[in-house]
């Protein structure tokens, strides 16, 4: 047989090879960026406290708690919120709903995140700072100290954020959730209900337990989303670097300090170094999740075999 | 009958409340936001809006004919860069590679990429294209943008594309091979046909991804008033001489201009702000409402 370069081959493999070296390039320079401010600093990068420019001191406690403390809180919000309506339209809503509901929810999966950014800084901060802000403090906050409101003068917190983030990631989880729901198979329902389970008992021992790959997926993946936001964050969640005192409190996650300093500091070498170290924090934490949803997805494809 | 306590009934009943009730509640967070937004934008939409540049409009915001501009140039720019990378790819995954270290270690790779945060590609491109290679973008410019939101969007567009592939019956494609063809020309004219809708889908995806894109726009795109120009003229910082208008000059997009008015609220109005926002919802929506129908009408499934 003649042996003939297979050119269409070539093309393909090359650019896949291209794509790899891409992202490759991408992160390989972030890493290459950052390396100075690790070295300078270790391990108190990441445990320090202090950030300033001028005395050169880099540490990233607090935004590493701002990030946090505002992940679990909108996860908090969000994770029930889409659970509970992804179970609704998997498994009760009439079918003519979960046509409308689905398409429509999915189309709301791309309003663009700066758009959730000034509906919270001009919309829902008013209503946090007259309405629900001091219903939480008269409430839980005068029990528990972390619902207190530190500024009753300004609706601006990590609650807010948390609330607008959690409407963000809200249609990611539903979506997802629900289609682990529905890759249950019938069968599996069917002899649940025929052995006189009633609907819930059925989805509470039989499709929920079968469905966790999926639904672990759409919760890390909302996590994700939630962790690496940063236009809709940076406008709302007030920008103050401490340890936040409460919900109402404000905080300064990561991917706020890098959108604020980074125009500003891009020339300098040494600082621009400390922000790149902030993106590779991100990065890292990113990496653990994604292998954490290969996991997840590869006992999804056992299960179903 | 005597009456019982029946614990079962009462918890399915509970259940099913707190689900509707669940679902209601995020129809209507989702619903009052746009029926919000779009509520506080009506002072300022209008067809001069619209349609004139924000230069050409008295006092600062007033418009967005810019920004609506640079925003389908960036984002149909960033779609021709991302989508032959991302369609070689998938094809290559999907029908040469064999199950070795370097398909499994590129699938990784595209799966990180389309997880990292968008802020994280906005600083490679803040410095890397906008910095280093000034000389050849232009700075903050409408190619520099382009680049990073290919980036952004390749794994979008690579993953539709492959799940169009996928879908693929075999069968015609043994069909063809049993006619004598060869892999590329099943490839060409089998596979890639049956997949186009699916493959148009994803490209028009991507397409959304890269409008409703803020942060790395507003790091690599800068910010114009004007209309994007045509035009070649010299220009000694660049390279060779000369600067390529647009692609090399300064863009106005529409998630900049939202940013403005949140930036600058005390000389813009918020509803310039909001109608900003309504109109780039307006065209994330239609593109993916043209993805959907693409999908409904020659999908497969």
């Amino acid at each position: 047989m003649r042996q003939t370069i297979d050119i269409p081959r070539f093309f393909f493999l090359s650019s896949a090879v291209i794509s790899a070296l891409i992202v490759i390039l991408v992160f390989g320079f972030i890493f290459f960026t950052a390396v100075p401010v690790f070295e300078k600093e270790g391990v108190g990068f990441l445990t320090g406290t202090t950030w300033n420019y001028e005395t050169h001191e880099y540490g990233i406690l607090y935004y590493i708690v701002g990030t946090l403390v505002l992940t679990v809180v909108a996860m908090a919000i969000a994770c029930p919120l889409g659970v509970l309506t992804a179970i609704f339209l998997a498994e009760w809503a009439p079918v003519w709903l979960e046509r409308i509901m689905r398409p429509l929810i999915e189309l709301l999966v791309g309003i663009p995140s700066v758009v959730y950014g000034i509906f919270g800084f001009f919309v829902l901060e008013r209503v946090f700072r007259y309405h629900v802000d001091p219903f939480i403090d008269a409430t839980l906050g005068s029990v528990i100290p972390i619902f207190r409101d530190p500024d009753p003068s300004s609706g601006i917190s990590i609650l807010l954020a948390a609330t607008v983030l959690a409407i963000m990631v809200l249609p990611t989880i539903t979506i997802l959730v629900q289609e682990a729901m529905l890759s249950v198979p019938r069968e599996y329902r069917e002899g649940s209900l025929a052995l006189g389970a009633t609907k819930w008992e059925t989805i509470k021992k039989v499709v929920i337990p079968v469905a966790v790959p999926g639904l672990l997926t759409g919760i890390v993946l909302g996590f994700m989303r939630a962790m690496g936001e940063t236009m809709a964050v940076a406008m709302i969640v007030g920008n103050s670097a401490r340890i936040p005192s409460s919900i109402l409190d404000s905080g300064y996650p990561m991917t706020s300090k890098i959108l604020n300093d980074i125009g500003y500091w891009v020339s300098n070498d040494e600082a621009r170094s400390a922000l790149f170290g902030i993106a590779v924090v991100l990065f890292c934490v990113e990496i653990v999740f994604v292998a954490l949803i290969r996991y997840a997805g590869d006992r999804l494809r056992m299960d179903k075999r | 009958m005597a009456v019982t306590f029946n614990w079962r009934r009462t918890e399915e009943i509970l259940f099913i409340v707190l689900c509707a009730g669940a679902a209601v509640l995020s129809a209507l967070s989702l619903f009052a936001i746009l029926g919000t937004i779009t509520v506080e934008a009506i002072p300022s939409l209008g067809l001069y809006f619209i349609l004139t540049a924000e230069n050409e409009a008295p006092g600062v915001g007033g418009a967005v004919g810019n920004a609506i501009v640079g925003t389908v140039f960036i984002s149909l720019f960033a779609t021709a860069l991302a989508t032959p990378l991302a369609l070689g790819t998938a094809v290559y995954l999907q029908r040469y590679a064999s199950k070795n270290a370097f398909t499994r270690g590129l699938r990784y790779l595209i799966e990180v990429l389309s997880g990292t945060p968008s802020i994280v590609l906005g600083i490679f491109g803040l410095l890397v294209l906008v910095f280093y290679l000034r000389a050849y973008t232009g700075g903050f410019s409408l190619l520099t943008g382009s680049i990073a939101l290919a980036i952004l969007i390749m794994p979008v567009i690579e993953r539709a594309i492959e799940d169009a592939i996928i879908t693929v019956p075999t069968d015609i494609e043994h069909g063809s091979y049993a006619l004598g063809a060869t892999k590329w020309q099943t490839i060409r004219h089998v596979t890639i046909p049956v997949a186009a809708s699916g493959i148009l889908t994803g490209i028009v995806l991507g397409f959304g991804r890269a409008a409703e894109e803020s942060a790395v726009v507003i790091l690599t795109a800068g910010y114009s008033q004007f209309f994007p120009e045509f035009a070649v003229k010299s220009n000694e910082k660049l390279a060779f001489g000369m600067k390529i208008y647009p692609l090399q000059d300064l863009v106005g997009t529409l998630p900049y201009s939202v940013y403005h008015a949140y930036e600058n609220s005390n000389v813009i109005k918020i509803s310039d702000g909001f109608a900003a926002a309504f109109v780039l919802i307006v065209i994330v929506l239609l593109v993916n409402l043209t993805a959907k129908i693409i999908l409904w009408k020659y999908g497969h499934d």
